[in-house]
């Protein structure tokens, strides 16, 4: 559905966007990460054809963005960064100008699609307030609901949770969810729980290239450079603690936080739980918590885009 | 109908008629919900009375001649205030990228804006009319010439709808309002004074500036005489200017 191959945006000197390749199926939601300045607002803007590649190609639902740019984005749903709003409209006037300019001339069809973004976007409440009395949580909402007014297929969305608190950011992670079963979506932000919450996949990009592309599971399996467990065992101290050097596997145990817990490290992609369930067995310790470590999306996000 | 339109061909390089529309009534609107059109219009009718109401006591002149020398230099300073922030404006707020996002060309966003302002300008002119009544009322119809007044208000218009095609394009230079209106006004009196200035200068040049300039073109209009050359004059000005713009806002996305 969103097809990118060997996009790359040059600025001057600076490479922006350097041979970004990725293809999004139909109905997956991609969380794009990457720091500030990594090039994804760019690579966004790629794909929308408001800006030309230099190179590469970009295609939406089957159509090159720079051949029918028109046809592609009837079938888009943007919101640029910093959501940009007519400031002087009032809330439901700005949706009806946002769905004539879309081409929804039907002013019966118009009304209808715009009763249907309020209330799907939660903005009943402000009908009657001009865009920019807005709060932030209600700007960012009016945003992505003119994005959706046509009903497109695709929706990128840069930075839709920029600036909210927790609850406002909940409420569009929600109102995103609901979108995904229908849609396919690619979301820039660096608010990372957001992602793990929302995406069914993670695109990392830094300094323009592409870090990292699956999802947050698979991404934690290949990011780790050790696979650690640890176990909770009541029984000796430091029999326990041979025990656990004797698994075949372990590289080193270590003292955990608490009296009974240890560290077991062991090659990357080994798992060594179902050796300790037995080995406890067989010693009648009882297991009192066992537990993979997983890198979080944050650890994975800090050591994949680190200024080298 | 979601469906039909997707469906719909890519209609390359025909405008899209609902988005321009769109645009222009919402360009429109959006300057009667600022002061500028009220300030503009007050401006504009306070000076134009006063040129017109002038002669007709002083001289006792039933003519609108006394419009046709000054009101292209108040033009020269209104229309640029009001094209200012047509495109600088939606530069500046990052509206430009919504706009460059739907499934517009870049003609039809500039059509749109520029018949918004050509609505309100045309409005403003169509005001004058009452100056036209008072004369048919006052004075006696057989001493006034219907075609020299009718030709000054389109000469007017056509001024106004000129410059109001080079304020657009200086809209689109930047995000900076102040830099759109002084180098519109710059243009527009380059072409006010060019005319003016045209006997002044050596053989072929002066008939090059006369061409160029608008007051030959607005003299045979404000005369009473509709030519065609004079209607080609101001038809290339506008569509030159309106090109630029599109040329411009192309460049922006490279």
């Amino acid at each position: 559905m969103i097809l990118a191959q060997n996009l790359t945006k040059r600025f001057g000197d600076r490479t922006a966007v350097d041979h970004v390749s990725f293809d999004i199926p139909q109905g997956q939601v991609v969380g794009f990460l990457g720091p500030n300045g990594a090039g994804k607002t760019t690579t966004m803007r790629l794909l929308t054809a408001y800006l030309p590649a230099d190179e590469g190609h970009a295609e939406l639902a089957g159509l090159s963005v720079t051949e029918q740019p028109l046809a592609v984005r009837r079938r888009l749903g943007y919101l640029p960064e910093d959501n940009p709003l007519w400031e002087d409209l009032e809330l439901t006037e700005a949706l009806h100008f946002a769905g004539r300019l879309r081409g929804l001339t039907d002013d019966a069809a118009r009304a209808t699609r715009v009763k249907a973004v309020v209330k799907s976007c939660g903005l009943r409440r402000e009908i009657g307030a001009k865009v920019g009395e807005l709060s932030k949580g209600f700007r960012q909402r009016l945003g992505l609901a003119a994005a959706i007014i046509h009903d497109p297929e695709i929706l990128i969305l840069d930075e839709p949770t920029s600036g909210l608190d927790p609850n406002q950011v909940l409420e569009v992670r929600d109102l995103i969810r609901e979108l995904r079963a229908r849609k396919t979506v690619l979301i820039s932000t660096h608010i990372l729980p957001e992602v793990t919450a929302t995406c069914d996949r993670v695109i990392i990009i830094n300094a323009g290239k592409i870090v990292a592309d699956g999802t947050p599971a698979d991404l934690a399996g290949d990011m780790a450079d050790k696979n650690r467990l640890h176990v909770e065992l009541k029984g000796p101290r430091d029999d326990v603690r041979q025990a656990l050097a004797g698994l075949s596997g372990a590289s080193q145990v270590a003292a955990g936080e608490s009296g009974a817990s240890f560290v077991v490290e062991s090659a990357a992609g080994a798992d060594l739980r179902e050796e300790v369930f037995r080995m406890a067995v067989r010693r009648d310790w009882p297991i009192l918590s066992l537990r993979q470590e997983r890198l979080s999306l944050e650890e994975i996000f800090r050591a994949l885009t680190r200024d080298p | 109908m979601m469906e039909c339109q997707m469906s719909r061909p890519d209609p390359r390089g025909v405008f899209q008629g609902h988005a321009v529309r769109a645009l222009a009534a919402r360009t429109l609107r959006s300057y009667f919900e600022s002061p500028a059109a009220y300030v503009a219009l007050f401006v504009f009718y306070l000076l134009t009375g006063y040129l017109f109401a002038a002669p007709l006591f002083l001289i006792k002149a039933a003519s609108l001649r006394g419009l046709i020398d000054f009101v292209p230099l108040l033009l020269a300073f209104l229309v640029p205030a009001l094209t200012m922030g047509l495109l600088a404006e939606e530069l500046k707020s990052g509206t430009f990228e919504t706009l460059a996002t739907l499934p517009l060309e870049d003609w039809d966003i500039v059509l749109g804006k520029y018949l918004g302002f050509a609505a309100l300008h045309l409005v403003c002119v169509a005001g004058l009319l009452f100056y036209v009544l008072v004369l048919w009322l006052c004075a006696s119809p057989a001493g006034l010439d219907r075609g020299e007044m009718l030709g000054t208000l389109l000469g007017l218009a056509l001024t106004g709808l000129a410059f109001g095609a080079v304020g657009l394009f200086t809209s689109s230079l930047g995000k900076n309002q102040v830099v759109a209106f002084v180098a519109a006004f710059l243009v527009c009196f380059v072409l006010f004074i060019l005319g003016k200035t045209a006997g002044l200068l050596p053989g072929g040049l002066g008939t090059v500036a006369a061409y160029l300039g608008l007051d030959a073109h607005v003299e045979n209009l404000a005369k009473g005489v509709l030519d065609s050359r004079d209607l080609v004059y101001f038809a290339s000005l506008v569509f030159a200017f309106l090109y630029l713009t599109v040329q411009r806002l192309q460049t922006r996305r490279f």
